[in-house]
């Protein structure tokens, strides 16, 4: 007799259950099995009275579904809809697929001696500081004297290219947030949970969805990830905007266009930038897990360092993302240095 | 300056206005209509009362200045004036308009050409400079800074900051911060200048400073300011016309001089208490408005004097007489008694002048 069989006859379900307390059919479980073995009913105390689970449910109705039916229903239902949401994604992200090879290809393609050199300009650009720029040659130069230079580039073309497109996107909707409390209200619980559930969770439907070889796979599980700290300042640092310059700029006339554009993304720039800042973070974090699904870079030889036990190539690699990350983090947080010294009040 | 308000052309005309703040303020619309009063509204149906049934003449060309304690409803009141908040009921007529029937675009250009704002808190944009700040009324034009650069140039100097163009806000002090402020507002080229507790947040010698400024400016210009503070002796010194305000209602408005000789109630007497009356009071609400009375004069005096400078003047003497001139003509004599009965606030109903204007 299965513990639950009155809730069944309780309900007079009995008939839909079909034949009652009998494990004639299906799987057994191990206690099943060795109580079998021993010739002997288990014997059962309160102590042990299981928790209504499904399996426990479909221990004394056999019609009520075990808990791996559900798993392997949500399954099922996933690969029915794939067909039809492939018909919808696949050209939708088809430009990130072919953003992502041509970065990767030009990345490549363009000599060490011009590419050091650009990178410097660009740090200068932003940061106005020679030190940064000592600190970037430095880098890069190590990684290319260990031969990691193809690496890293691979893997700076995925971050410039994923974190531009959560740039793109994670603005405007942090704006949009920013600008409807109901927006806001159902945006918050989305971010929540792309911002918590575990990395790998979210490969695993994406590997259903595209094939392992196309680069877009890597890429959307990247910008999912690391979108969610850009959209967050961006709401936030037009919310903190103060109100009385809002009224100001109300009294003298503005459209709200006026004001998007001339207060408040000017005024929740630093906020912006420093979601910017933790994006780019966000995104290299990322990297190294998306290599196990293709993607290029200094992650494949963490990877490589993980499978085959080769230590100094772990070692090496992880000390390459970490200087990567230094500099990209140190860069972006010059240039939030410098909106900020514009606009101290 | 401070000349008779009649015959004065109204600007603005504020009828039967009404705010009640809260989730359903129809409904407890009513209940303040029928005579219900702040503290009842907030206790048995927690809406707040923000103005109630304020009918106000701003007229063109003059300073009015609306004064009361914090959470009077001055700040909500001006407000009104260019519908940064809505009201629960009532009209605001600016130059013949009724500007509630406004859309949208009709209210910005309201916002843009005929009225410009100066608040407590400077509330410049940081990111922009000082000329791109006092240019701000053109720029949401979309003049470009080029074509705006000489007439924000012009007021900027204006006001006090000649050479400061470039700096951005954070870099002035306080005062300055202020004055681009005011710059910006009058780049506008408005004929109706909003002032939120401009001075308030400035220190006493600064203030001072910025009040003087608004005067000289206002003799030149001849701008409908409104002006709200919560100081009387500021109220005193830039008012052609005051409004008090308590909870949200209007206890006296009139003649700065004329309020302070005749308080209509025990909280503007309370409030008038404290000033010095010798400093506010002038010749002409005190004399007699007999020039050719008998009696020897000890000499003219011209009817915008003060008290205080009579005084000086007599010495102390309470026993002279003094010819009130306007414009070279004789109007009227001081005695010296009558000038020092004046000066004590309960002596109030003896003065003729009140007398024949209360009504």
């Amino acid at each position: 007799m299965a513990t639950y069989d009155f809730v069944f006859d309780g309900l007079g379900l009995r008939n839909w259950c079909g034949e009652s307390g009998d494990d004639g059919g299906g799987m057994q479980s191990m206690a099943q099995l060795l109580a079998q073995t021993s010739g002997e009913e288990a014997e059962t105390s309160v102590m042990d009275t299981p928790f209504p689970s499904m399996d426990a449910l479909h221990e004394a109705c056999p019609s009520f579904p075990q808990s791996r039916e559900l798993t392997s229903g949500l399954e099922q239902g996933f690969l029915a809809i794939k067909d039809s949401l492939k018909v919808v994604l696949d050209p939708l992200t088809q430009p990130l697929s072919w953003t992502l090879e041509n970065a990767l290809w030009i990345m490549q393609a363009v000599p060490w001696f011009i590419m050091i050199p650009l990178l410097m300009a660009i740090a200068y650009a932003v940061s106005r500081s020679i030190k940064l720029v000592g600190l970037v040659v430095l880098c890069f130069s190590f990684l290319g004297f260990v031969d990691y230079y193809d690496y890293t580039m691979q893997t700076l073309a995925i971050i410039f290219v994923c974190a531009f497109i959560c740039v793109l996107l994670g603005v405007p909707i942090g704006i949009a947030m920013s600008r409807s409390d109901r927006v806001q209200r159902t945006m918050i619980p989305v971010l929540d949970m792309l911002q918590t559930l575990p990395p790998f969770v979210y490969l695993i439907p994406l590997i259903f969805l595209f094939s392992v070889t196309e680069p877009k796979l890597y890429g959307i599980a990247i910008i999912l990830y690391a979108i969610v700290p850009v959209v967050r300042l961006t709401d936030l640092g037009i919310r903190l905007v103060d109100p009385d310059v809002i009224e100001a700029a109300d009294a003298f006339g503005m459209t709200k266009r006026q004001k998007l554009f001339n207060v408040q993304i000017p005024l929740a720039l630093p906020n912006i930038m420093a979601g910017v800042n933790q994006t780019i973070m966000m995104s290299l974090a990322m990297v190294v897990i998306a290599s196990l699904v293709s993607a290029p870079g200094l992650g494949v030889l963490v990877l490589r360092g993980i499978r085959s036990l080769e230590l100094g190539v772990g070692l090496l690699s992880g000390l390459g993302i970490v200087l990567l990350a230094i500099i990209l983090d140190r860069v972006t947080k010059a240039a939030l240095a410098r909106i900020n010294a514009g606009q101290s009040r | 300056m401070k000349n008779d308000m009649t015959d004065t052309e109204i600007k603005i005309s504020i009828r039967k206005l009404y705010k009640i703040f809260g989730d359903a303020p129809g409904p407890a619309l009513q209940h303040v209509r029928d005579g219900m009063g702040k503290t009842e509204l907030l206790e048995s149906h927690s809406h707040v009362l923000g103005l109630r049934d304020i009918n106000i003449d701003i007229p063109a060309g003059k300073t009015t200045v609306i004064m009361g304690l914090s959470g009077s409803g001055k700040s909500t009141l001006i407000r009104h004036l260019n519908r940064l908040i809505e009201p629960t009921a009532g009209e605001v007529w600016v130059d013949g308009e009724n500007i509630l029937e406004y859309n949208e675009k009709q209210l910005r250009d309201l916002r843009k050409y005929k009225m410009s704002m100066v608040f407590q808190k400077f509330a410049l944009l940081p990111h922009r400079t000082v000329l791109q700040n006092a240019g701000l009324a053109p720029s949401v034009e979309g003049q470009s800074e080029k074509k705006y650069a000489d007439e924000a140039r012009k007021w900027l100097d204006r006001v006090g900051l000649h050479g400061q163009g470039d700096q951005y806000p954070h870099q002035l002090s306080g005062g300055m911060q202020q004055r681009v402020g005011i710059a910006r507002a009058l780049t506008s080229n408005s004929d109706i200048m909003l002032m939120d507790e401009a001075f308030s947040a400035l220190d006493p010698l600064i203030r001072t400073d910025m009040q003087d400024l608004l005067n000289e400016l206002q003799a030149e210009l001849h701008k409908t300011v409104v002006f709200i503070t919560h100081d009387l002796d500021e109220a005193l010194k830039l008012a052609d016309h005051l409004v008090i305000l308590k909870d949200g209602f209007v206890v006296q408005q009139g003649e700065p001089q004329h309020i302070l000789l005749n308080p209509a109630d025990p909280y503007i007497e309370d409030f008038v208490s404290d000033i010095n009356r010798a400093r506010v009071l002038r010749v002409r609400s005190v004399m007699e408005k007999t020039p050719d009375a008998a009696g020897t004069r000890a000499g003219d005096i011209d009817h915008d004097a003060t008290l205080e400078s009579v005084i000086a003047l007599s010495e102390g003497d309470t026993a002279l007489s003094y010819r009130v001139m306007k414009d070279g003509t004789p109007v009227g004599t001081l005695d010296m008694r009558k000038l020092v009965r004046a000066l004590v606030p309960s002596e109030q109903s003896s003065d003729p002048e009140g007398a024949r204007r209360s009504g």
